[in-house]
Formats: structure tokens, sequence, C-alpha cells
């Protein structure tokens, strides 16, 4: 009721002040006759009145002083409420500044913008940045982001007394200004109770290009997250429920081992330590075994169908997959992975990316100087195993001097590209190297016949990023034009075009069951488009800078999304809720992979870590106690620092083996 | 308002030949440019992060012009930083220092060495999650590692789950070392292969995880083995070894491991036989405190302050043993000349004339306590000589000393010479103390004592009441006693006579000449 007052006795000023004094009488009036008090919250028209009046008290000084009277009530108010009350602070903030430039009061803009940047700078860094250049009424015309954001609401959910405490306070100092800024900019989400909890994601203020509906809306979209129906794996467990006595597990595993033996040798000759590896595998091998019974327990995912024609998979492949499978090494919290690491050096800071291929054999890095380097790790460690045998016994003849690296390179060089190489993907085979360019191009390169294949052109800007599909033939494309795009190998022209990022799109990644794509973009959602009809599904709002990483788990019920600022997210897909924030990175998160059977997420990073995290006991509580708002129950595993080089790429192989490339930098 | 100031749109249009720029386009273009500016910045850096990087370089910010579609800025790839040079004259404005290439010069110049062309190496991050010590991976934190974890659960206010007390996981090998170390250490410290062993504790990557288990080994033995005299010495080699390794980060350790360095230094016994040369192993041991005190002094700048004081009260404390006088002055003279003159120099007189008793025959019977004196005097009087010559090293140009110091740094060389001659003299192998100040003393000086000799005979014609009294001593005590009264009294005398730098070196006497520099020594005489 006291706030119906303030607003009666503001109008009055008003009428007064203009000289309406048949209007004044009128309102008089009416207020006398009317007992039911006006509902201004919900009069669009009293607000814009409000509004209005503000505005007309062209007085700069306004926002400035109702600016710091605002933000030092908030903080003298009541614990309780502060946090409530501390996320009106940034939008109004943002809108009095531009409000100010608007109006032509640029040096007043620029004094408030810095005397009050400090306070927001931790959560909104780079918001402020953008804003901060903007200098008069024309860039906030150009800007995109400021017009969108002028032209949007902000959603801000508030408990009941917050909100009053709010109004009152604003009513109270007649701070005109700030309930216009409120009023125009801010729409409350105003709910009963007590007010949420501090860990209860503090609100952010991130732009989706609609109002918050149409994303809640969007959100409610049916997601068929399953696997796929008749997978290598679901036959895999099929077959081992056949074999159910242990003799044949036993044989089988013999057979794996003598198998892996093989392979091994030619993996680990790099190593030159063959054995002892070979005696890691095998100890890890029968922990495996014993391991598995438990792990087949968990409820099986469901299966959906494809809506892609899906490729045909030879029965060689087939077998050698199904073989890796079943060999594969069950990780747990206390079965951590074995890392091999891949230290590009001599790069001249010139490398952009890095992909290693599944089997981890062949590791490809793409430089700013355009070319695509691929290395075959196992020709590279017979060369060093060569080598060392020539050390040992170098006086026996004179020819090894001239070692096999003497005059060739160690490498395969694709040439082909007329810009910087920024992403690089092995196909699930290994046979197909996909590479993206700032010139604006996507190539194809056959590593069997060491030649380029295909170029694809469709985007206009630089390709930040290209996956191929789990399943090969597939591949998805994010771009500066703030496209994804989906192709297949055998079509020049993209199949789809997911449009509706409201900045680049740096990162792609395949859902498990290649029904969907999820994108991470500079406007720091993560969207996950359908594949088929190319619609958006899911919009994940929640990072505070731009998403450089995704990863989707294995079973496709999570995905993991790393940002600039060296924070990790994981989400739950089918709600499009983030499950726990994953602090512990210090730098960008350049690479995110879940383990194959989704029990562990590695992320590497800029600040020269390899960092391992628990997913099992994190993200299956959490469906019980959803509601308890307690965040953080993903648990850092386990750092592995290296020396000086910051970590670009992950890579799981099939059996659990966990790659790791990146370039030494010494001056870092 | 904005950054760019007006004047420097004015600079750059006259740059382009636009001579007449009102004021008011400037100032108008200037927010713009800086609109721009911030822009292009902007999408620099999102070509930086797509290329990995976490520094801007010229690159990125071509890579943006090209987003935009403007030309790039040619001229600044070269790939080091930029030097700008500060136009003279002017407070704030900076030029690219580009000068002007000879394309002559350029051509005949021999061509560059190709740079390394790019290459994969190969190592395991991890074993298991476990990182194995090798030199490709960084070197373990063994201790910092749980902190980490805690301060981010506090942080985010959680449930935190507290971790229990880390379980140190020590590999096979490790084991296997360790063990070998040890028994090598504590049995065979005078073999081959424990020379070889030192040499690896100095030089091996990946000993790190073991350090707090040779640490604790160390503390354990010297406590137990005080009595053994080569075990403490190879302790304390072990303990030399690894400080020298350069891929330990012992720091953290230092607090367990010197009371046991330090015990070694100053106990009262060290060894039980007569024959252990426990006089080898302080002198061993001050060098090694030294090192530590040099090398970890500025991180932990309380370590050097403990440790003086510790040896300062050992040496302070009448009812210590000689044997840990020795080694507390052995250990402050080789923590430097500064400590020396801080520390040792005002204290002389107090413990010489507390020294003097057990260095004479009549007073000290006992002829185990009278080499055990002289060897304090032995130690001090080459403490004092050093700091003096370090001293004296350091201030070459001397002020030239007024005219009775002169006169009386003679009457003190009068003095001493005929003692150093007695000295010099005197069959030496009987009195090994005495061997030692004589060794210090005279071989520096040898030559000068004939010019000495003689300068003083000529000089003085009155004798020195000292040299009456050494002349009553002689026919009593012998030799060694009358040098040392001589020794004392002078410095005993000069001890009055202040704490110049002229008297310090007198303060010294004779038996510091040798320490004297020449050119000083001569600036004197």
């Amino acid at each position: 009721m006291e706030n119906m007052q303030a607003v009666n006795n503001f109008v009055a000023a008003y009428l007064k002040k203009k000289g309406f004094k048949e209007a004044e009488q009128l309102l008089e009036d009416l207020q006398n006759k009317e007992s039911a008090p006006i509902d201004f919250h919900n009069d669009p028209e009293l607000a814009k009145f409000i509004h209005r009046f503000s505005q007309s008290e062209d007085d700069v000084a306004r926002y400035q002083d109702g600016y710091s009277k605002l933000r030092s009530w908030t903080y003298s108010s009541l614990d309780l409420y502060k946090h409530e009350l501390l996320r009106v602070l940034y939008p109004v903030f943002i809108h009095s500044f531009m409000d100010m430039v608007a109006k032509g009061h640029l040096q007043e803009a620029r004094t408030f913008f810095n005397n009050f940047r400090e306070d927001h700078e931790l959560m909104h860094s780079r918001d402020l940045q953008k804003l901060e250049g903007v200098l008069s009424q024309s860039h906030l015309e150009e800007m995109e982001f400021a017009r969108s954001l002028r032209q949007s609401k902000v959603n801000i959910k508030i408990c009941q007394y917050s909100y009053d405490l709010l109004l009152q306070y604003l009513h109270k100092t007649q701070s005109t200004a700030m309930l216009g800024v409120i009023n125009e900019h801010i729409n409350f989400q105003v709910s009963s109770g007590q007010p949420s909890s501090i860990s209860d994601d503090a609100e952010v203020v991130t732009l989706i290009g609609s109002c918050q509906d149409t994303a809640n809306q969007i959100n409610q979209k049916e997601i068929h997250w399953g696997l796929l129906e008749d997978s290598l794996e679901e036959r895999l467990e099929k077959a081992g429920g056949l074999l159910s006595d242990s003799e044949k597990t036993e044989e089988e595993n013999k057979e794996g081992d003598v198998d892996e033996t093989k392979k091994r040798s030619v993996e680990s000759g790099k190593q030159g330590a063959s054995t002892k590896k070979l005696k890691k595998e095998k100890a890890l091998n029968a922990t495996a075994k014993s391991a598995r019974p438990e792990a087949s327990t968990t409820p099986a995912a469901p299966r959906v169908k494809a809506k892609l024609p899906l490729p045909l998979m030879s029965t060689e492949v087939e077998q050698s997959i199904l073989e890796d499978l079943r060999n594969r090494v069950q990780l747990s919290s206390v079965l951590l992975p074995s890392v091999s690491f891949y230290t590009f050096l001599n790069t001249h800071n010139g490398l952009n990316c890095s992909s290693i291929s599944h089997d981890g054999s062949l590791v490809a890095g793409g430089f700013s100087d355009s070319s695509l380097k691929v290395w075959d790790m196992a020709k590279l460690g017979q060369q060093g195993g060569s080598s060392i045998l020539q050390a040992e016994n170098d006086s026996t003849s004179s020819e090894h001097v001239v070692g096999p690296n003497g005059g060739k390179r160690s490498y395969t060089l694709f040439q082909g590209h007329s810009g910087p190489v920024h992403s690089a993907t092995f196909s699930p085979l290994g046979d197909f190297i996909l590479s993206s360019s700032a010139d604006t191009t996507i190539r194809l390169w056959s590593t069997k016949l060491n030649a380029n294949l295909v170029c694809y052109k469709g985007h206009n800007y630089p390709v930040w990023d290209v996956q191929f599909s789990p399943v090969g033939h597939y591949f998805a494309s994010a771009s500066h034009d703030r496209t994804a795009r989906i192709w297949s190998m055998d079509r020049i022209q993209p199949l789809r075009i997911m449009a509706g990022h409201l900045s680049d799109v740096d990162c792609v990644q395949w859902h498990a069951n290649c029904n969907y794509i999820a994108t991470g973009s500079s406007d720091k959602t993560v969207r996950l488009w359908d594949v088929q009809n190319g619609e958006c599904v899911r919009i994940f709002i929640g990072h505070r800078s731009m998403i450089l990483s995704l990863a989707m788990s294995p079973d496709g019920r999570y995905m993991a999304s790393g940002d600039e600022d060296g924070m990790i997210m994981m989400w739950d897909i089918s709600s499009g809720r983030c499950i726990t924030p994953l602090m512990g990175h210090t730098s960008c998160v350049w690479t995110v992979a879940f383990s194959c059977e989704g029990s562990l997420l590695a992320s590497g990073s800029a600040d020269c870590t390899v960092k391992l995290w628990d997913v099992t006991t994190s993200a299956k509580v959490p469906r019980n106690e959803e509601k308890s708002g307690n965040p953080n129950r993903l648990r850092l595993l386990k750092t592995l620092a290296t020396k000086s080089t910051p970590v670009y790429s992950l890579q799981f192989s099939r059996r659990n083996l966990l790659f790791a490339a990146g370039a030494l930098s010494k001056n870092l | 308002m904005s950054i760019v100031a007006k004047e420097t749109i004015e600079v750059i249009a006259q740059s382009i030949g636009i001579n007449n720029l009102s004021d008011d386009a400037a100032l108008s273009l200037a927010p713009d440019v800086e609109y721009r500016m911030r822009e292009i910045m902007q999408e620099a850096i999102k070509c930086m992060r797509h290329s990995r990087r976490t520094i801007l370089t010229t690159d990125d910010v071509d890579g943006a012009l090209n987003l935009r579609n403007v030309e790039p800025v040619y001229g600044f790839t070269s790939g080091g930083p930029l030097q700008f040079k500060r136009a003279i004259g002017h407070r704030d404005l900076f030029y690219i220092d580009d000068r002007d290439v000879d394309l002559k010069e350029v051509i005949e110049a021999p061509l560059p060495k190709a740079p390394l062309d790019t290459g994969v190496a190969c190592h395991w991050l991890a074993i298991e999650g476990v990182q194995p010590a090798i030199p490709e991976n960084a070197p373990v934190g063994v201790i910092a590692a749980p902190s980490n974890g805690n301060t981010y659960e506090q942080k985010d206010e959680l449930p935190v789950d507290i971790k229990l007390p880390v379980k140190h996981v020590l590999s096979r090998e490790l084991q296997l070392y360790f063990d070998k170390i040890s028994e090598l250490t504590l049995r065979k410290s005078d073999s081959a292969l424990f020379k070889e062993a030192l040499v690896s504790l100095a030089t091996d990557s990946g000993l790190h995880p073991l350090v707090p288990y040779f640490t604790f080994f160390v503390a354990d033995e010297v406590s137990r083995g005080l009595n053994d005299y080569s075990l403490l010495f190879a302790l304390m080699r072990v303990v030399w070894s690894l400080l020298q390794n350069p891929h330990i980060h012992i720091e953290p350790y230092l607090h367990q491991l010197m009371p046991s360095v330090v015990t070694c230094l100053v106990s009262k016994k060290l060894g039980n036989r007569i024959a252990d040369n426990h006089w080898e192993l302080r002198d061993f041991t001050a060098k090694l405190v030294a090192l530590i005190c040099k090398r970890f002094g500025h991180v932990y700048n309380t370590l050097q302050t403990r440790l003086t004081k510790t040896l300062l009260n050992a040496l302070l404390d009448p009812k210590r043993a000689l044997t840990q006088h020795y080694g507390a002055i052995q250990g402050l003279a080789a923590l430097g000349p500064n400590v020396v003159r801080l520390l040792i120099l005002p204290n002389l007189e107090p413990y010489l004339r507390l020294l003097e008793p057990e260095l004479l025959l009549e007073k000290q019977k006992n002829e185990m306590k009278r080499y055990e004196a002289w060897r304090v005097y032995g130690a001090l009087l080459r403490a004092a000589g050093q700091g003096i010559y370090e001293r004296l090293k350091i201030f070459p140009p001397l002020p030239s000393p007024p005219g009775h110091t002169i006169w009386k740094s003679k009457e003190k060389v009068v003095t001493a010479v005929p003692n150093k001659r007695k000295a010099s003299m005197e069959p030496l192998e009987d009195e090994p103390a005495l061997k030692k100040i004589a060794t210090d003393g005279p071989i520096g000086s040898s030559a000068s004592v004939t010019t000495l000799a003689s300068s003083g005979e000529n000089d003085a014609g009155q004798p020195s009441s000292s040299e009456k009294k050494t002349g009553n001593r002689v026919g009593k005590d012998g030799q060694k006693l009358k040098k040392s009264a001589i020794l004392n009294q002078i410095w005993k005398d000069d001890l009055n006579s202040g704490h110049t730098l002229v008297t310090l070196l007198e303060l010294l006497g004779e038996g510091i000449l040798s320490f004297i520099p020449s050119p000083e020594m001569s600036l004197f005489l």
C-alpha cells in the first residue's frame, strides 16, 4: 500500500510539474474514490509512463547517483537477501551505461563505467570488454551485442520479499532513473517463499536471441538420447551373455593378449620399454575382467533408431573393434588410465590444433602456415628403436650412421589450405583426416594415399572446428559465420545448416547416437541440434565466457563443455540443466574427453595440466537429489602436470588408454 | 574522452596527407577509432583462442583484420617482440626502431641456420594414474598435492569431503634404490660403489619422491650413530649430494635436515676413537652449512639468523667442550666474512681470555685438551684472517692511513718478527697445532719476512714490553707458549685500540699477515 502511495505521489508531482492541473485534479479524485489499488507492476502503460517521466528528466547525473545509491543499499542489505539483490545490479549497470551513451553523455558514461566496472569484472569481464568500446550512439546501433541487450529483457529470479524490498527502496529514494531501467530491462520472476541459496547458480545474463520463454520451450522438446540400436557394444554384451562360463572368457582373454602383444609391441616400440608396458596392460586386463560384472549391472541406456542412413562396416573392421572392446580396461575412480603424451617440438608457436586417431597410432597437427602434418607414431617408434640399436652396435657397420631420419622428414606433409589450419579430425578408422582452415574450406585427406581427396566449400568465414561423426562418413563443421553445418563425405554441399547462435560457433561435437550435434559458441551458450531437421533442441546456458571444447558421454546422457576461464560444466542432456560446474583449471580448457565407458572425464588446459574427474559418483547421484541444490559432486581425481606443455587434445583409445597432445612452449 | 587522443588522429591524418583536418572531425573520429580498435582486438582474441594460444600475436591481429575484410597491417610479422623507442624530446611518444636494411648486406650475409623441423616426442604422462618420475614429466609435488583439492572445496562452501592423509605411493624401483643407498651408507661408505651412489644422488632426476625418506634416514641415523665417525661422514656426503641434485626440491625438507647437519658440526663428540678425524668432518659439515645458507638463504630468510644464533650460542657458552667451539667457529667462518666480522670479532677478546689457559701447558695438563685448544685457536685465526682478507680485497684503495697508525702497525710488526723467525726456525713436526699456524702464517709472508725484520730492527730502537715478556717466557714454556702469549698480548692491545679497519688488521697480529694481499701490506709498511 505504501508503494501505491509513492506511485501516486509520483504521478501527482509529474502532473503538477507539467502543469496538467485538470489531470491532477482528476487523479486525486480517482484516488479518493477508487479503493482497489492499481497493480502497477503488471500495468505496462503505467510502467511506461513512469519510465518516460524518468527520461524527461534529462539529467545524467541521476544515473550515476542513483546507481551508486542502489549499490550501497544493496551491499548493506541483509545477507539473506543480498545475493538476490546483487543480481539486479549488473543489468542495471549495463543499461544505465548504455542509456547514458544513447543520450549522448559520453564523458559521464565513461566515468560511470570505470567507476563501477570492478564490481562486475569477475563475472562478466568479457561483456564489459565489449561494452567498454561503445562510445557513441551509432556504436550502440551497430554493435549487435549492445543492440540485442537493449532490445531484450533480462530474467531475474527473486523471492517475494526481496522484490518488495527493492521496490520499496526505489520508491522511497525517488530514484526514477533506476526504476526506469529496471522497468524496461528486467523481467522479475517473483517466487514466493525463501530466497534461493547462493550456490544456486547466480543468474547469468546471457543472450539467447529470443526471450527466455522460447528458450524454455526449446528445452521442453523431446530428446532421444539413447544409444543406437544394434551397436557393437550391444552385440558384445549379448555375446558376453552367451559365453557365461569363465573358461570362455579366459580363452578370450588369452587370445586378446596375444593379439595385444603384437599391437603393443608395435606401439610401444617408440617407448623402448615394451615389456614393462605389456605387463601393465595385462594387469589392467585382469582387473578389468573382475570389474566387468559390476559394470554390467547398471541399467542399459535406452536404444534408439538411427535417423541417418549409416555406413556399413566391413566385418574385419568390426572384428578388430570388437576385440578392442573386449580388451577394454574398465576405468574407475580407483583405476585411473595410463596417459601417453605426444609433445610437439619446435613448433615455433605455429601449432593451432592437434588430433589423435582412435588407436593413437596417428597424430596430426594443424599449423598456422596452412600445413597439416601427420606423424605415424608406430613408424616413429621403429625409427627410434632402430636408432637405439644403432647406438648399441654402432661399430658394426658404417652405413647405419646415416640414420633413417637423416635427410627425410619424420612426418607426412599435407599442403592445400591457404590459411591457418584450425582443426583436424580423424575418421573413426583412421583412414581419413578432415582439416578446417581460415580459408573457409574443409579438406578431406586420405592417410593411405597421402593426398587431398575433396575440398568442401560452403562456409563464408574461417571454419573453426570440424568433427567426424562416431560412425564416420558424416561430419560437422563450425564457423565464424555463426553456423554449424552437417556434411557427408560424398557431397560437396552441406546437408544441413544450423543457424541460431549469436556469435561464432567455436566447437562442435557429435552425440553418441549421431542424431544430434552440440555446438559451443562465443555467445556463451551450448546448443544441441537435431541432425535430421536442423532444429535447435536444447540451449544450455551457464558459461561465462567463450566455449572452447565439448564432449559427449558414451552413454549419450551427459555432455561436458569447457570454456575460456577454465570452467568445465557437466550437462544433463535430457533436462538441459547443468549438473555440476567443475572448477580447477586456471586457464582455457582446450579439450575434454570422456573415457569409453563414461566413468571418467579428462580435461586438458592451457595451464599445462591434464585433470581427471570422476563422473560416476557425481552424475548418478544427482538424479535423486536434484532438488537439494548441491552442485559440486564431481570430484577431481587427479591432476597430471606436464612440464611446460599446454594440452591441445585428448583422446581415449577404444581400450581406454588416454592419449594427449600438446606443443612444448618454453616461453609461456 | 576516449583512449585515442585527438592529437593521435591529427598525426595519422598528416601521415596520410590530410593537413587541414578540423578539430571537430578529429574529436568525433577519436571515439570511433577506439571502438574499431577494440572490435578488432576482440576478434583477434578469438583468433588467438583458435590458435590455442594465450598470448596475443601480430598474426592474430592480421587474422582479425582478415575477418573484417580489412587489409592487414604489413610489416609486423617478425617473430620477435617489437622494440619501441622513445622519441627524444617527447615524454610519451614512441616509435618502432625500423632501420633501413641494405639489400646488399642481406644478400651477402651467410644464410641463417634453418630452424629445427617440427617433431613429435612421446612419453608416459601417467601410468595407471601415477606419474612416472622421468625427466619429461614435471617434478612431482609430493607435499603440495592435497592442499589443492581442499581449497576448492572450501571455496565452494559445499559439504567438504575430508581427505584422508595422503598415502605416499613409492614405486618398487625407488624402494630398491633407497634400500641400496641406505645400505651402502651404513655399511660400505668407503667403497667405490658408494662414490658412484653419491654421483647418482647428485645427478639423477626422478629421485624427488625419495627426498622425505632420505631426510628421515639421515636424521634418524645421525641421532643414533653419533659414535660412528665414518657413518656420520657418509651421511653428510649423502646430504651434500642431495643438495647438488638439480631435479630435487629439497626446500620443504630443510627443517628436518638442518638439525642433523648442525649436530655433525657442533656435537660434543663425533666418533669414539681417537683416530677418528672428526675435525675433518666438522670442516666438511661447515662447508655444507654454508652451501645450504647460500642456496636457500633467500627463500628462508630466517635460516641464516637461526643458524648463526645456534652457532654463536655454542661458541659463547664456556661450559661447552672445545670441540663444539671449533665446530661453531668453522660454521660461522664458512658463512662468510661478514658473519665473521659481525659475530666472531667482537667476541674475540673475551673468548681468547677463556681459551688462553687451555693453551698453556702449565695450566692444562691434559694433552688431548690442549691439542683441542690449539685446534680451536687455529680455526679462530683462520676465520678472522679470512674475514680480514675478504675485507681488504673489497676495499683495495685504502685511504692513506694517518701517520700514527703506520707507526703503530710497524711496532706490531716488530713485535711479531722475532717470534716469527723462531717459529720458522722451529722444527714443527711434534706440534701439529703449531704447524697449522705456522703453515697458515709464514708461507704467505715469508717473502717479506726479511724486509720486515730489517725494517723492524732499524726502526724500533726501543723493544716493546711484549717483547720483554716474550723473552721471559721463552725460558719457561718453550716456543709455542711464547708465541701464543705474544699473540694474545697483541690482540689484547689492539682490541683496546678500537674497531677501525686498520685496527682490525692489527688486532689479528702476525698470523693474519698472510691473509693480507701484498699491495695493502706494503701500504702499511
